[in-house]
């Protein structure tokens, strides 16, 4: 006798194994391992912004396939990075990374990648022990600066305005962000000539930087290079303001372009000089071949504001221009095939709010580069002029740094 | 439970921990490996609560463990398995040295001390970037890694062997001491038991096997850098897991720990990925396991079992 | 060299001020409950955040906002003592500790959830101005006011300990609670009336703190540690041991940060190297009398 109703079980069971896996098939699953948490959430919240929009803008489908970003936490947590990672290569079986952006979240992460290699397009991480680890992966792609970009960058542009023979004091914090960026200041600096008279640590998240100030006023600098994170570039900067310091130049790292800490430093913040990949002012002009990909500066700050009630940062831009970049090659290679995405990636040659979206060897170790490029900065009057490079230049000279009277 | 039926138990755990990887999709997998760790670190936590020592600074242990599987790895290629001995070796030492140090200071200042030296220790991996790769972290090396299930099993039989160890010291004579030493330690003395030395045996024994869970960390994520080894998170984790599961028992701490992670990921999944609220919501554990359920789970379980017994005893007609 | 001398002098001094500030608050509450509150750096932190707003919103200035901010921060204070210390009090002590250090964890995540972790700064005038004498020696404003603050605070709490009721009652439980409860002295309510000025004055701190350091949920807990260092140094029952303790600590961290090549990298752990010492010498601290089985 037939069970009419273990029948329409089996039935209604096949169609639904039928139905899913052709779903499935119908989706490009791309990897977003962010610092959605902890102290790093600024980063990846921004991020998430720059990727949500471009799949967005792009119209949510490529090579005909729905784009699914997969975002998954990291916590600022390097166990949980490593979780991430392996959820999306090993579970999730995604081809393609976009993030994360701390340093520390990425080098947790590279192990985990290591086990699959997924197109792994990294828009953060400066540390070089990146390019030491995974430069020559054909897979990974870095689309932002290294540490060492910043550097060459300020110790050329400094040079250029200032002369030879000029000196330099450096302060760094003991966390990985100063101890990384420390042997390329020193490294590029003396190659541009100048004489680093003083090298002072700090502690992260130090209260009283009277110490180590009073050591630099000691050795008589005339630049100030403050390779700290933003916590410590508000403790410097107002400190060295209010123990009058008296260097003429100071330069900060990716701090100075932050409103939280132009608020936090109010008077303090004048004439600092920063490194960053974006600033407002900044005014790229649209792509000629993707003008709706890649608009004018203004217009695409202006759709940002819209959608999100905020400004824009460099980190929204950097993850917004990445996305789009690994989007239009997926479109390309016409599919969900890593290797062809891969080459197209490579061709792709666009212009971006940011520069120029072209990746080519660093000639230190990394195959797939783009964005080196810094864009150099000076606080002046509360607003940001442009030092370099020349196609954005706003500015001839480099203001002097005053303190408390 | 008597013996036997005790060893049986335990070998069928260890059966099971050697088996189950295998069939583990990766993201249970990586629970597990989670799981046993947090079971690691908060037997150990547990023990010296056990004998009234409050530990603030159970990282320092995890950091230790870390650190010295690392850089032998690195060094001399050393196998995951046999890493295991050094790190014990050092945190069964660095345990006899806190306990030396604080000679007879109890309770807060013993916490105090704790927190002192799992900050000094991460201090001196900050300043020695040389040996230890300083703020920037180190790569555990990549060739001698085992691969997933290798390191779960490894993970569980260390978790198994743990509770095992725990098991038959609640069984065995110390545990009066043990529980003496609680409340006075002169008192542990009309016991014939030397207290300090005691007292170093505990912390030695915690300290080692807090140690290996800092061991598996290292080898199963490959990557570490002070702040992460020496995450004042683990401490708390330690703590949290054997008072939401029952302080001072032998199963209190897997539970706990077990219901932890549940309730992580949980909220991970219900509340997306909001910032600050998974540590939001581990403070409110703490808070209300503290006001409300001080015997944890396993003392509720206790309570209900009890009730339900007088029930029957009532019912029955008798008193 | 002398300059050096007196600048190092200086800044200890000034140092000791904005430290003795982080430990009077939770000095209080110890020295009278024996509870240490690993939430106190957190209602430093809320503290904080409330001189923020008042002044980002309302631009009211710090120091003019502090008594608004105190007597918030001492109510918050006796509520959360209220809804749940006050039920464990005879617990074991791993339980209080446990609790507080829980307490700790949802101010300070209910602080990210509700204003993220982006730095905040209050930035008054004298924030950014400073003395200067004999062309090398320069003395902050905003640290002396911190200084001032500190030492008002100082004489006001010992005032109150020694001349009102409820002061000299509070030092009665601090010496020795069952004589205080023979006495007729209400111990639980003692204990409340600590947590609440404990608080408020944590949250004064936080109010100064506002223009000395960025402002951010995670700034307490380095705080809570530095005060508990305090309190251990110079004794954890003594209001003016509390204050020599934190220019002692002062002193200890300037100098090494000068004198010692990297200096301020070790500087920090100075605090728990001399912590240890002190628990190992002489745990009562400098002029504290708690005793060994605390």
């Amino acid at each position: 006798m037939i069970s009419w109703r273990s029948t329409y079980c089996v039935a209604a069971l096949a169609l639904a194994v039928a139905v899913v896996p052709s779903q499935a098939q119908e989706t490009i699953k791309i990897g977003a391992p962010l610092a959605l948490s902890g102290k790093f959430v600024s980063y990846g919240a921004a991020a998430k912004r720059g990727v949500e929009m471009a799949v967005d803008i792009y119209g949510g489908k490529a090579a005909n396939k729905k784009i699914d970003v997969l975002f998954r936490d990291t916590q600022s947590d390097a166990q949980a990075a490593v979780n991430s990672f392996t959820q999306l290569l090993s579970e999730e079986k995604v081809n393609y990374l976009v993030g994360p952006i701390a340093t520390p979240m990425a080098m947790a992460g590279l192990p985990a990648w290591r086990r699959t290699k997924a197109l792994w397009v990294v828009p953060g991480a400066t540390t070089p022990l990146l390019e030491e680890e995974a430069g020559k992966e054909p897979m990974m792609f870095h689309t932002f600066p290294y540490a060492y970009h910043y550097h060459i960058s300020l110790a050329k542009i400094l040079r250029e305005r200032l002369g030879a023979g000029k000196t330099v004091a450096i302060i760094y914090s003991d966390d990985s962000y100063g101890r990384e960026h420390l042997p390329y200041a020193q490294k590029y600096f003396a190659q541009e000539g100048f004489k680093i008279v003083a090298e002072e640590l700090v502690r992260a998240g130090a209260t009283d930087l009277n110490p180590v100030l009073a050591k630099i006023r000691r050795a008589r600098p005339d630049i100030l290079l403050g390779l700290v994170q933003t916590t410590d570039g508000i403790t410097l900067a107002k400190q060295a303001f209010v123990q009058r310091l008296g260097v003429s130049y100071l330069v900060g790292t990716a701090y100075p372009q932050l409103k939280q800490w132009q608020d936090a430093t109010a008077e303090a913040q004048e004439s600092w000089l920063g490194v960053t990949t974006y600033i407002p002012g900044l005014k790229a002009k649209a792509d000629p071949n993707y003008p709706k990909l890649f608009p004018d500066s203004d217009k695409w700050i202006a759709e940002f504001t819209k959608r999100y009630n905020r400004e824009p940062e460099f980190i929204d831009v950097g993850a917004y221009v990445s996305t789009m970049m690994l989007l239009l090659a997926i479109d390309k290679a016409g599919g969900d095939n890593k290797e062809k995405v891969a080459e197209e990636l490579k061709k792709l040659d666009v212009q971006t709010m940011i520069g120029r979206g072209h990746f080519a060897p660093t000639g230190n170790g990394t195959l797939n580069q783009a964005f080196s490029d810094v864009v150099v900065h000076q606080r002046v009057k509360g607003k940001d002029a442009i030092l370099f490079p020349k196609e954005f230049e706003t500015s001839k000279t480099v203001e002097q740094a005053t303190y408390a009277k | 439970m008597n013996s036997t039926r005790a060893w049986m138990v335990i070998a069928a755990a260890f059966l099971v921990a050697l088996v189950l990887p295998h069939f583990l999709p990766p993201g249970l997998s990586e629970l597990a490996t989670r799981l046993s760790t947090l079971i690691l670190v908060a037997v150990s936590w547990n023990m010296m609560a056990n004998a009234g020592l409050i530990s603030l600074g159970h990282s320092g242990f995890w950091g230790l463990g870390a650190y010295t599987a690392a850089l032998l790895a690195n060094a001399v290629h050393m196998p995951f398995w046999l890493t295991i001995v050094p790190a014990m070796i050092l945190g069964g030492g660095f345990g006899v040295l806190l306990a030396y140090i604080t000679g007879r200071l109890r309770g807060l200042f013993f916490a105090i001390s704790t927190l002192a030296m799992a900050e000094a220790l991460r201090v001196i991996a900050l300043m020695v970037p040389k040996l230890t790769g300083g703020a920037e972290g180190l790569f555990v090396f990549d060739e001698i890694r085992p691969g997933r299930e290798t390191m779960t099993s490894f993970a569980l039989c260390l978790a198994v062997a743990t509770v095992a160890i725990s098991y038959f010291l609640s069984k065995s004579r110390f545990q009066y001491a043990l529980r003496a030493m609680r409340d006075s330690e002169s008192a542990v003395q009309m016991l014939g038991v030397n207290p300090a030395r005691f007292r170093m045996g505990v912390t030695a024994l915690s300290g080692a096997i807090a140690s290996c869970a800092g061991v598996i960390s290292a080898w199963y994520t490959g990557y570490l850098d002070p702040g992460a080894a020496f995450d004042m998170k683990i401490t708390i984790s330690a703590q949290i897991a054997p008072l939401f599961g029952g302080l001072y028992t032998v199963s209190g701490p897997v539970i706990g720990a077990a219901a932890i992670m549940t309730l992580s990921e949980l909220t991970r999944i219900y509340f997306g990925y909001s910032a600050g609220v998974g540590l939001l919501v581990y403070g409110v554990i703490l808070v209300f396991g503290v006001l409300f359920m001080p015997s944890g789970v396993v003392g509720l379980y206790g309570r209900w079992r009890n009730r339900s017994k007088r029930r029957g005893a009532l019912a029955e007609g008798r008193p | 060299m002398v300059g050096l001398l007196l600048q190092i002098l200086a800044d200890a001094l000034l140092l000791g001020g904005v430290y003795t500030l982080m430990a009077i608050g939770l000095s209080l509450a110890f020295g009278v409950t024996r509870i240490i509150n690993f939430a106190h750096g957190d209602v430093v932190m809320y503290g904080a955040y409330g001189a923020f707003f008042a002044f980002a919103g309302l631009n009211i200035d710090p120091l003019l906002s502090l008594p608004m901010v105190a007597i918030l921060g001492g109510i918050g204070g006796y509520l959360l003592f209220k809804m749940t210390l006050d039920r464990i009090l005879n617990d074991i002590s791993i339980n209080q500790v446990l609790l507080t250090f829980g307490l700790g964890l949802v101010l300070q995540n209910v602080a990210v959830i509700l204003w993220t972790g982006d730095e905040r700064s209050t930035t008054p005038s004298y924030a950014f101005d400073s003395w200067l004498f004999s062309d090398d020696i320069v003395i902050a404003k905003g640290r002396v006011i911190a200084f001032v603050i500190a030492v008002l605070f100082v004489i006001m709490l010992l005032a109150w300990l020694r001349w009102s009721e409820l002061g000299r009652a509070t030092r009665a439980v601090s010496q020795n609670q069952a004589a205080a409860s023979l006495m007729g002295i209400n111990v639980r309510a003692m204990y409340g009336l600590s947590f609440a000025l404990s608080s408020a004055f944590g949250a004064a701190t936080g109010a100064i703190m506002s223009f000395l350091l960025p402002i951010t949920p995670f700034m307490g807990f380095p705080i809570m540690v530095k005060a508990f260092a305090i309190i251990i140094l110079g004794g954890m029952d003594s209001v003016i041991g509390t204050v020599l303790g934190a220019f002692f600590l002062a002193i200890a961290e300037t100098a090494i940060a000068y004198l010692v090549p990297q200096g301020i990298g070790w500087a920090e752990g100075v605090a728990f190297f001399l912590m240890v010492l002190m628990l190992i010498a002489r745990p009562a601290g400098i002029l504290g009398t708690a005793g060994r089985d605390a």
